[in-house]
């Protein structure tokens, strides 16, 4: 996403050399944009245009599918999701199972048993997930299946739907409800402290993240804007009918209204596929004083940031993770008092393995894909009252997907 | 004569500030001295107090503010409790603690915070303390044979500070147990060990059994008639249960069961940041006087306000207090 050429990175550095001592703005040093149209301005990384141009692949997925002539699994890495491991999948209901009966046996079962899946993908792990529970259940004549109320949370309504066909043999105990993964509570606050079991997967890394610089003990925010390079502007502008001053409102029509905008969807989808496969961000960094200038996610203090840089190598570079952080603190008061959270995603579990590379943000296929704090959601956890753990994902060889999952803390 | 009845007060903890949590993890941490923290503490106290007499309470308490936890301030007192100072993290974390050997007696300290209390407001008082059951749950027991015993030696030694309390002038002391409901099993011994610990104490005392705010999040869900009705044993002069979050329901438990003691009633739910209205805790406190006379009956928040910030604690004793007054003009006609 973030592209540069030998040339343009010589004079990002002479830039950037120039303005040492200065609250300087590095990688945009006053460059004219006429290489280039401008999509949207300068702001920090988590109110960049690819957050909308993310929202709109889920909400209009089945048109951007049906133009691809493939499913967005398709493009991941493996070919398919990790979520519908099916080994994966069994040891997480056995896991389920264990916390049922525990609570069983005690007399703290509650009547209704809630667990709740937030971005159901194709629907194919909840299916997965209910057979298997099923099938427990039946082989043990415990009862629980019947309890079971099995909660289908996601913010594309075509998505739910297509995810509800495929677990169409357990629509007794099933729901789908629309909610925004940022605030699950907003929607289900009827079932506060009644869920015993919330899953994720793949959807912490396709929330806006900001990211800070640390270099020589002075502390940056990473600014970016999004542009389309001016050869590839032109193409799109000229194949679209659209002039290539008016890419910009155009992009901006199509990030507001959807792909319908040309009064043709199939070419309102072409052009916003080939908007977003041009599209770049350029960076600067922006100074900032100290920690407490930080735009921090409600749930993120000041304190444990500090913490986290105090332990983190002295040049980083690394995520702010918001939309994970913001999702995470209004999805754990939904947990029963001993329920847990179980998230499957990419995370950078310390803050020392940013030492290790880049990070993202990356495009996959409409969406964009970007590695999640784990060390961050720790420090959130704690204040919460959850230890948050991490376990590599070990059903695929050489999968990068970790495990996240919550266990209370006492 | 209304005007006398339904008197409010908080259960014990008032909301913590962040500069005083921080201030908690710099000491923890040996960034600021005992001295500097104290001072900090006496300045939060004082500032509580007065938020509470503001609000109208006729009842206030310190806080709770000198404490990194419920069970930290007394294991760190209580003689014969081993502490592993390396153990905690953050403040608020708990510390690794043990009893290896029969605990000797000693006083905890726990007068001089109560005459500070004291000197800074002439309403009524009360100390809440943390009761034996749930100690007994934190404390590693490397001694005692069974955790009753364990539990009935933490009450004895503690029954001296409540007497020494009482010498002081203190006046109402709650003893928290929140832990019973994460092990309603233990209720036969935990309330043979409330007797123990307010045995020759001459005070109004009251009993909070709550479902836990450890976070501000509950610990465990159910109903209150685990309590039943082995609880009509303990000798207690109140108790003190939450209904705001949970609802109502377990109300009718009074009338099935025809209590010694009086209801302390949870009306304010401190587990959300929604402050209630006047008109719902009146709603609340009906709902009450539709079981129990109004001569039985004390107003107070579910639990502590420990985890509401300051600008949800102090508008939901507000209402809280408004409320109350609400029911009792209505009391005088």
């Amino acid at each position: 996403m973030r592209r540069t050429s030998r040339d343009r990175l010589v004079e990002d550095l002479a830039g950037a050399v120039a303005s040492v001592g200065a609250a300087a703005s590095v990688g945009a040093t006053a460059r004219d944009a006429g290489d280039k149209v401008i999509v949207d301005d300068w702001a920090p990384l988590g109110e960049s245009s690819i957050w909308q141009f993310n929202r709109l692949f889920w909400q209009r997925l089945a048109d951007w599918e049906r133009q691809a002539g493939r499913g967005f699994e398709a493009a991941l890495p493996s070919g398919r999701s990790d979520a519908n491991d099916p080994a994966a999948v069994a040891d997480a209901v056995a896991d389920f199972w264990t916390l049922l009966v525990e609570l069983d046996k005690r007399g703290q079962l509650p009547a209704e048993i809630f667990a709740l899946e937030i971005g159901v993908g194709s629907g194919t792990r909840a299916g997965l997930w209910l057979d298997r529970f099923k099938a427990i259940d039946e082989a043990r004549a415990t009862g629980f299946y019947s309890r079971l109320r099995f909660l289908l949370a996601d913010y594309s309504l075509p998505t739910l739907d297509r995810a509800m066909s495929a677990v169409a043999a357990h629509q007794g105990v099933v729901s789908m409800i629309a909610t925004d993964a940022l605030n699950p509570l907003r929607a289900l606050s009827f079932l506060r402290y009644k869920i015993l079991y919330v899953h994720l997967t793949n959807v912490y890394d396709n929330l806006p993240v900001d990211e800070l610089v640390r270099r020589d003990g002075r502390l940056y925010l990473v600014e970016t804007r999004a542009y389309l390079p001016q050869p590839l502007a032109a193409a799109v502008a000229a194949a679209y009918g659209v002039g290539t001053d008016q890419l910009r409102p155009t992009i901006a029509r199509l990030l507001e209204t959807g792909p319908d905008l040309f009064g043709d969807r199939e070419r309102g989808v072409a052009f916003w596929r080939a908007v977003w496969d041009g599209l770049c961000l350029e960076e600067r960094l922006r100074y900032l004083e100290g920690t407490a200038d930080v735009p921090l996610p409600p749930g993120l203090h000041g304190d444990d940031l500090d913490e986290l840089l105090a332990t983190a190598p002295a040049d980083i570079r690394f995520h702010i993770s918001r939309g994970a952080v913001e999702s995470f603190v209004n999805t754990v008061p939904l947990l029963h008092p001993r329920g847990y959270l179980q998230v499957q995603d990419i995370f950078v579990a310390t803050m020392d393995e940013y030492r290790q590379g880049f990070r993202g943000p990356g495009k996959l296929d409409g969406s964009v894909v970007n590695w999640v704090n784990g060390a961050l959601l720790r420090a959130v956890g704690a204040r919460t009252g959850y230890d948050v753990h991490f376990a590599p994902f070990r059903y695929r060889p050489g999968s990068r997907t970790s495990i996240l999952y919550t266990t209370l803390r006492e | 004569m209304a005007g006398q009845y339904l008197p409010t007060a908080v259960v014990g903890s008032y909301s913590m500030p962040a500069w005083l949590e921080r201030a908690k993890n710099d000491f923890l941490r040996r960034r600021i001295t005992a001295h500097d923290l104290d001072e900090m503490h006496d300045a939060a106290v004082k500032a509580a107090i007065k938020d509470q007499e503001v609000a109208g309470l006729d009842v206030v308490s310190d806080g709770e503010l000198r404490r990194d936890n419920m069970i930290d301030y007394f294991a760190t007192r209580l003689p014969g409790v081993e502490i592993d100072r390396g153990s905690k993290a953050s403040y608020y974390d708990f510390y690794d603690s043990v009893v290896r050997n029969r605990m000797p007696m000693a006083p905890l300290g726990l007068v001089e915070h109560f005459r500070f209390l004291r000197r800074f407001t002439d309403r009524r008082t009360k100390v809440s303390i943390t009761g034996p059951h749930s100690l007994v749950k934190r404390i590693r027991n490397q001694y005692y044979p069974t955790e009753e015993a364990f539990a009935v030696e933490i009450a004895r030694i503690m029954n001296l500070e409540l007497r020494e309390l009482v010498r002081a002038g203190a006046e109402q002391i709650q003893i928290d147990e929140p832990y019973y409901s994460g092990f309603p099993e233990d209720l036969p011994w935990g309330v043979r060990a409330i007797n123990a610990l307010v045995d020759g104490v001459d005070a109004r005392v009251s009993l909070h059994v709550c479902y836990g705010n450890r976070y501000g999040k509950p610990s465990w869900e159910g109903s209150y008639r685990y309590l039943f009705p082995a609880i009509l044993e303990a000798r207690i002069h109140q108790i003190t249960l939450e209904f705001a979050r949970r609802g109502s329901e377990d109300l009718r438990l009074f009338k099935e069961f025809d209590a010694p003691f009086t209801l302390g009633l949870g009306v304010v739910d401190v587990k959300t940041h929604d402050v209630e209205t006047p008109a719902i805790v009146a709603e609340r406190i009906r709902e009450a006087l539709a079981i129990l006379p109004v001569d039985r009956l004390s107003v107070n928040p579910d639990c502590g306000l420990l985890h509401l910030p300051r600008e949800v604690a102090f508008p939901k004793l507000g209402a809280m207090v408004e409320g109350a007054q609400l029911v009792r003009r209505e009391l005088q006609g």
